[in-house]
């Protein structure tokens, strides 16, 4: 850790009520927690919303951080989840994923071919509605119903979906 | 941590340039590296940080809704309704001991003498229509002139304030309706009365001024059942299925005039 102080003592410093300290954590966490929300929630105005609920709830219940994992992946666990409440409380029209890029989908369909066999291949062959599946579920660790929530869709689907998938790569990297 | 991402897949990744293989693969190493965080928030300029950080004070400087007002929220009530509610003079914890209070003395009252149910029935119906007097107004309503400015009908507001102050001494009522030493009907004889009584003086107060309706009333109903007390044979009779009824049709009534005059109250208290 290159910081002068390490997250963890900060974290413990917000426990006790040191709004200085939740000042710092917040410089160094929200630049990626807010690109990182953005490729999940295409309005801003949510991200900003949900980015702003995070540190109020990291100020809150800063002393609920048992010391298990990365507190950077703790925040991020807190983010994800403001995310989703603050997309259900928006109309479902307002609520767009960020939409996919078709000359990217053309691009790795053509890599795709190269790198046939290569779970990074497979991954990005799977169709856009598997992938988003799989990133919420593995890459956010979210839960099916929390990942239903934050796609729109029933959580019978993203199980589905993610049983899918499973089934795609298994078969591209055989 | 060893390995860190080279600055050019950061810069791409901030600038949403990256294929969502790689992007997935940085969101992946980005929780646990300090270092390419402290890359990724250079790149994203201060005026982000700062806008962020703005709206993170400004939440934790805004003042917390109260225990009643979180409650109702956490019920499924609309936030401006909950405050409005929470806003009620009539919905206060010394409002509602009170309320409790008299109702207690009643109904002790009632087991030391002959037809003593008779002053709780006469009692109870003037809790709510005491409660709804106190619920809107500009003597009473600290929040009354933000009211009047809202851009919601002040009728409206009256009347979700009633029926919040008709559930509330509904249920003191029926918890000391059940302790009555009486009739066994008489535990219930007074919601027909209440409704009644409360629903007509929220139909006078579209015409009149509101503390007029609701003190009239409460003195109409003062006077009457005083009447009943002192000439009828059997003063409980005021309370029988066919003085229900009349309850009842009063409701009814009031409920159809409010309907038809409820813009009456708007004009006036736009006047007041």
């Amino acid at each position: 850790m290159s910081a002068e102080r390490g997250d963890v003592e900060v974290l413990a410093a917000v426990a006790g009520g040191d709004r200085q300290a939740l000042r710092v954590l917040h410089d160094r966490h929200a630049p990626w927690l807010a690109l990182r929300l953005a490729r999940r929630c295409a309005d801003p105005g949510s991200v900003d919303e949900a980015l702003q609920d995070t540190f109020v709830a990291v100020w809150r219940s800063a002393g609920r951080y048992d010391g298990r994992g990365d507190v950077g992946a703790w925040i991020w666990g807190i983010a994800i989840r403001r995310l989703i409440d603050v997309m259900r409380r928006l109309p479902r029209s307002e609520v767009l994923m960020a939409e996919v890029d078709d000359r990217r989908t053309v691009e790795a369909e053509v890599l795709g071919d190269v790198e046939h066999g290569d779970l990074g291949g497979a991954l990005s062959r799977l169709s856009p509605e598997l992938r988003a599946v799989v990133q919420a579920t593995v890459l956010d660790g979210l839960t099916s119903r929390e990942a239903g929530r934050l796609l729109g869709i029933p959580t019978g689907t993203v199980k589905t979906r993610m049983m899918r998938a499973k089934a795609q790569l298994r078969a591209a990297v055989a | 941590m060893t390995w860190h991402a080279p600055l050019a897949l950061l810069e791409r990744y901030a600038a949403g340039d990256l294929d969502d293989i790689q992007a997935d693969s940085i969101e992946a190493h980005l929780p646990a590296c300090g270092q390419c965080r402290e890359e990724i928030a250079g790149l994203a300029g201060a005026a982000i940080v700062e806008r962020s950080w703005a709206n993170v004070v400004a939440e934790l400087d805004a003042p917390r809704p109260g225990p009643l007002e979180s409650a109702l929220a956490r019920a499924g009530v609309p936030g401006h309704i909950a405050r409005l509610l929470a806003a009620t003079p009539a919905l206060r914890l010394s409002w509602l001991l009170a309320c409790a209070l008299v109702l207690g003395f009643a109904v002790w009252a009632a087991g030391e003498r002959e037809h003593g149910a008779y002053w709780f029935l006469v009692l109870a119906p003037l809790l709510p229509l005491a409660g709804v007097a106190l619920a809107y107004g500009p003597d009473v309503d600290p929040t009354y002139e933000i009211g009047l400015a809202a851009p919601m009908r002040s009728f409206a507001l009256l009347l979700i304030r009633a029926v919040a102050v008709l559930a509330t001494t509904g249920v003191l009522a029926t918890i000391a309706g059940l302790a009555l030493d009486g009739p066994h009907w008489s535990a219930a004889a007074w919601l027909a009365p209440s409704l009644g009584l409360t629903l007509a003086s929220l139909a006078l107060a579209t015409r009149a001024v509101p503390l007029l309706a609701f003190g009239g009333l409460a003195t109409l109903w003062i006077a009457g059942t005083g009447a009943g007390w002192l000439w009828a044979r059997e003063p409980l009779d005021l309370f029988s299925p066919g003085g229900q009824l009349c309850f009842v049709l009063l409701a009814a009534l009031a409920a159809l005039v409010l309907i038809r005059n409820a813009d009456g109250f708007e004009c006036r208290g736009a006047m007041t």
